[in-house]
């Protein structure tokens, strides 16, 4: 049992197990059932779905094809997937040089300056929307990449999770190769960031989806079809009077593909990253 | 933030190795936060200052009509809609934060146990944090309604016992729709508490446990004494994080009940929404933010005092 | 330094760029400017604001490109958002206080509000100048485009309620079709014999589905009203008792299971959804259900909405106008678009002819161009209702939309429910709505 499970904490008993097992089987099919529904409601018309009547013989991809033809839906999929992966490495990279800072080096200001980061933290974003937008506008990138992207790069979130994390690697590493004439950036890219994949994954998949998701910003500072993004693109589906349900759930499902890979991607990442420092893996 | 670690002298030793003047230090470490605090002082500080200088103003569409001192924040005082938001919000805070830590804590520990399958459980917990919150929450509309699913399923369930059992009405009467958001939100967000969780629980070295068994502990005990304590960091990073989002709560109830029926459900955040979005009136909107903010940095400021009585770093 | 360590701070510097300046490299060139307006010499390029769904998108693009036809000199750029982040998106644009990045014209609802913050071009001098007529609108419609007495706004169309049914249900049940002359006692009982319950009491099929927002019909049939004046209000008549039993009728429909309750219509997906599949067999809604009827096939009429004894027929005088933004550089081309747009043989005639509107127009509702062979076969009802329309289901200034959004329509919302009674929580309504309007310095002079 040991060997089959390293992680393990205690060693379960079979009716233990099997108890386990169910609870988890059946959270999971709480977590699974909005998908479901997603989906059925996506390969079928939308009369069935006001109906409430599924006939198997009336399944179709069409809803799918549509999509792509009521909106430019390819477009704004490059769109996401430019701006969530670019944002996402930026947002790491900027957010780690500020965290390792704030973690291992001494400077003035430095715990108020980090306190007033984790202030920002508690300003709901509505409330920056208009002046951001007006300094859009003044910088002259409204309905451009920059607009949606460099805003969402400076993160509290990012530094404040980073920081914390990097306050548990031990500080006799950083010593060490100071006394080998080691400069602080090569310590926090040769021995601080290789330490942190876990969390970087974390911050990764956080970040990308949030970017990926976000509707309140896009709407605000894109407005050609070559800008917008995928959120825009679902709510076009609900309308005034009535709501598209077919095509929005066949957008979703759409949406929701690339996410799931990058996670897959993330995860295994993740793992390895996790084994390849040693963290926590014996 | 300077926790202590739980051996003194070790402690001070690093402290005076960590605090050795090096004063080449200086500017490299503001070198290392330059790019952040220059995006920061754009995008987020010099906002925030506009946003403070519209709250003192009768700010309309197109700009200040006039100056008007504290007129906002003295009016929110007599604004039952601001009232009864401030209270919806409390009320997500206090059934979404501790709901989501435990749930997340318990899945983490149950696929800790080194079970078969624990990818695909961590993946299919994790589906929704990734999922898109519109259609997630449509789905929900779909799901929780009066003539929804389960409300099929629960009447049917009653037939089967013969006993009539009926749904609440989730999501049309006042009395349950906070709970319609507090379950959708726990949908969306439970994943994201597991994965940190797990993540931490992985960390804590098995020499540990393995000391804690051969001294006798039980379960119980071990959890109690090795796990909670070793993975507290994250769960003060989680609570901080989800009792500011539960404070921001602004897509789940604006998307799945509008905040309604009569309010019921109305955050504090799509009170500021619909203030500056709907009604015009940017200098009241952003009067409710400043109070929401130093609301939620209070409360802040309070749990980061209280830390210090259990959240165990390895350093400093 | 070794190499590996230059490399790190080129990396920096490459982050501390990046986050300064994001390279603009990636942008692709914007495909509507006003560069292209400009090289052309002498033409005028306005940009147009609407919502609307990708299909009605292709309703106002064949406008425009109608409208060039006609007007070689003048070019219509469009821009759209869906309804639900249409006013968001609006409103940013205008803080913003940039005038190029507020259309010249748009489609825009509630008008005063507007006006009131000084957005809007008024209209009174263009309409002089060119001798527009105004007696074409339908009756108080004008009302809901007009803020101290000029106007702001042309309405495109007029929301007319009337009622559908499914003829399909009413046969099965056995009711006799509704007729111009049905009361509420009728309806009742016709409510009666088409709700069907399930054996654990559950409904199954409603009788009716009525957006909890179209009360205002109910109480202005009944002889009430919501305001004592719609345009410079001083007191709240919702606590009359005409206002009462309105209110009162339309709530026991639903806590009698005759109506699906509000919440659960939206949910459900709206009126059209529980028509469509059935779910209800009569619904009260204006005139933009009928495109999706008629491509579902389905078998339905309309009707006269049925009356009180006694009470007199109502229907609200209101709908989106065009406005010309007071910031457009080029408000006389604008005008020119805007008198286009509503006049019998533009803009109306092609928006009705695609069965989008009821027209705001009355010589553009009895052309051709609404009265065709399509169903409903009762287009006389519509045209009747329209008849009737007048003052009394919004308020026609400023803060209108905060009043009712935060204090009329929560507490009706929860008398939708079933949680509250109108008897009991209307004169309190009314309290706070007189302290809103004092509050605001109503009435205004």
């Amino acid at each position: 049992m040991q060997a089959l499970s390293p992680r393990s904490t205690t060693r379960l008993g079979q009716p233990a197990r099997g108890l386990l097992y169910t609870a988890l089987v059946l959270g999971s099919l709480i977590m699974l059932a909005p998908f479901l529904v997603m989906v059925v409601v996506s390969l079928w018309p939308n009369q069935a779905f006001l109906e409430r009547r599924f006939p198997l013989e009336q399944i179709t991809l069409a809803n799918f094809s549509e999509t792509f033809q009521v909106i430019p839906f390819g477009r704004y999929i490059l769109n996401n997937a430019i701006v969530a992966v670019t944002a996402t490495v930026l947002q790491i990279l900027i957010s780690s040089l500020a965290a390792f800072a704030f973690a291992r080096l001494r400077f003035w200001g430095r715990d108020s300056l980090f306190l007033i980061y984790l202030a920002t933290l508690m300003i709901p974003s509505q409330i920056t929307l208009i002046p951001n937008f007006l300094i859009i506008r003044a910088l002259g990138w409204y309905d451009s990449y920059q607009a949606l992207i460099v805003p969402a790069l400076f993160s509290a979130l990012g530094t404040f999770l980073l920081r914390q994390y990097f306050k548990t690697i031990p500080l006799e590493l950083d010593e060490a190769a100071r006394m080998d004439g080691a400069s602080s950036l090569r310590i926090w890219w040769q021995i601080i960031l290789p330490q942190s994949w876990p969390v970087i994954a974390v911050l990764a998949v956080f970040s990308f989806q949030a970017t990926w998701n976000d509707f309140l910003w896009p709407l605000v500072v894109t407005s050609s079809d070559s800008m917008r993004t995928i959120p825009i693109g679902l709510s076009y589906f609900v309308g005034q009077y009535s709501t598209a349900w077919n095509l929005l759930m066949a957008g979703s499902v759409i949406a929701l593909l690339p996410v799931l890979i990058v996670y897959f991607v993330a995860q295994k990442t993740f793992i390895q990253g996790v084994t390849l420092t040693g963290m926590g893996g014996r | 933030m300077e926790a202590m670690s739980r051996n003194p002298a070790h402690a001070s030793l690093r402290l005076r190795r960590l605090f050795r003047w090096r004063p080449h230090q200086q500017w490299e470490a503001y070198l290392f936060i330059l790019p952040s605090v220059l995006g920061f002082s754009v995008f987020v500080f010099a906002a925030l200052i506009a946003s403070l200088g519209i709250s003192l103003t009768d700010w309309g569409l197109v700009g200040p009509k006039a100056f008007v001192g504290l007129d906002n924040y003295r009016s929110l005082l007599r604004d039952p809609v601001f009232a009864l938001a401030l209270g919806n919000t409390a009320f997500y805070v206090v059934t979404i934060v501790p709901l989501q830590l435990i749930l997340g804590l318990l899945l983490a520990l149950a696929l800790n146990q080194g079970l078969r399958g624990r990818e695909t459980f961590r993946m299919i917990y994790f589906l929704p944090v990734v999922t898109t919150l519109v259609a997630g929450a449509i789905v929900f509309r779909l799901l929780l309604g009066s003539n929804g699913p389960l409300a099929d399923a629960v009447s049917a369930v009653g037939r089967l016992i013969g006993q009539p059992l009926s749904l609440p009405d989730l999501l049309g009467s006042t009395r349950y729709s906070k709970w319609a958001v507090v379950l959708l939100t726990l949908w969306k967000n439970t994943g994201f508490t597991l994965v940190v969780y797990l993540a931490a629980l992985q960390g804590v070295p098995q020499e540990l446990y393995d000391a804690a068994h051969v001294d006798g502990a039980t379960s119980w005990q071990r959890l109690r004494h090795v796990t909670v304590p070793l993975i507290s960091p994250t769960t003060f990073f989680l609570f901080i994080l989800q009792t500011i989002g539960a404070f921001q709560l602004f897509a789940e109830p604006f998307v799945l009940t509008r905040g309604g029926p009569a309010q019921s459900s109305l955050s504090i955040v799509q009170h500021i929404y619909d203030s500056a979005f709907r009604f015009a009136l940017m200098g009241k909107a952003s009067a409710i933010a400043w109070f929401l903010f130093f609301f939620i940095f209070g409360f802040t400021l309070l749990q980061n005092y209280f830390q210090r009585r259990w959240v165990h770093y390895e350093t400093e | 330094m070794s190499l590996r360590n230059r490399s790190a701070h080129s990396a920096l510097l490459a982050v501390a760029l990046a986050a300064a300046a994001c390279s603009p490299a990636a942008t692709p060139a914007p495909t509507s400017q006003a560069p292209t307006a400009e090289a052309t010499q002498g033409a005028v390029t306005l940009t147009w604001a609407f919502w609307g769904s990708p299909e009605e998108a292709a309703s106002h693009r064949l406008v425009a490109d109608a409208f060039t036809k006609e007007h070689p000199d003048i070019k219509i750029e469009t821009w759209n958002e869906p309804w639900d982040n249409y006013f968001t998106k609006i409103q940013a644009l205008w803080a913003s206080g940039d005038p190029k990045a507020v259309p010249d014209v748009a489609f825009l609802w509630p008008t005063p509000k507007y006006a009131a913050e000084g957005v809007l071009e008024n209209l009174d001098p263009y309409i002089q100048k060119s001798g527009y007529n105004l007696n074409d609108y339908w009756g108080g419609l004008l009302e809901s485009a007009k803020y101290n007495g000029s106007v702001y706004g042309l309405p495109r169309d007029i929301e007319v309620n009337v009622l559908y049914y499914n003829k399909t249900l009413f046969d099965k049940a056995g009711v006799a079709y509704p007729n111009d002359n049905w009361t509420w006692d009728d309806l009742l009982a016709a409510a009666e014999k088409l709700t069907v319950k399930d054996a654990s009491g559950k409904v199954t099929q409603y009788a009716l589905a009525v957006e909890g927002g179209k009360f205002a019909k109910w109480v202005n049939q009944n002889g009430g009203g919501i305001l004592d004046d719609y345009v410079n209000p001083s007191k709240c008549r919702l606590a009359d008792p005409e206002s009462i039993a309105g209110v009162k009728f339309f709530a026991d429909l639903m806590n009698n299971g005759y109506a699906i309750r509000d919440a659960d219509l939206s949910q459900a997906g709206g009126d059209e959804a529980v028509f469509l599949s059935g779910q209800a067999a009569m619904i009260i809604q204006n005139t933009s259900r009928v495109s999706a009827f008629n491509k579902a096939n389905l078998n339905y009429d309309v009707a006269l909405v049925p009356i009180p004894k006694g009470g007199k027929r109502w229907n609200p005088a209101g709908g989106a106008a065009w406005v010309i933004s007071a910031q457009s550089d080029n408000k006389d081309a604008a005008w020119t678009f805007l008198s286009w747009l509503q006049s019998k043989d533009g803009g109306e005639k092609i928006y009705t002819e695609r069965g989008e509107i009821f027209p705001a127009l009355q010589s553009a509702a009895n052309s051709p161009a609404f009265l065709t062979d399509q169903p409903p076969a009762n287009k006389q009802a519509i045209v009747t209702e329209a008849g009737a329309s007048g003052v009394g289901g919004f308020g026609y200034f400023p803060d209108w939309d905060e009043l009712n959004g935060t204090i009329i329509s929560p507490v009706l919302q929860k008398i939708w429910t079933g949680e509250a009674d109108p008897q009991q929580v209307l004169p309190e309504l009314c309290q706070n709505v007189d302290q809103f309007l004092k509050d605001k310095g109503y009435p205004k002079k």
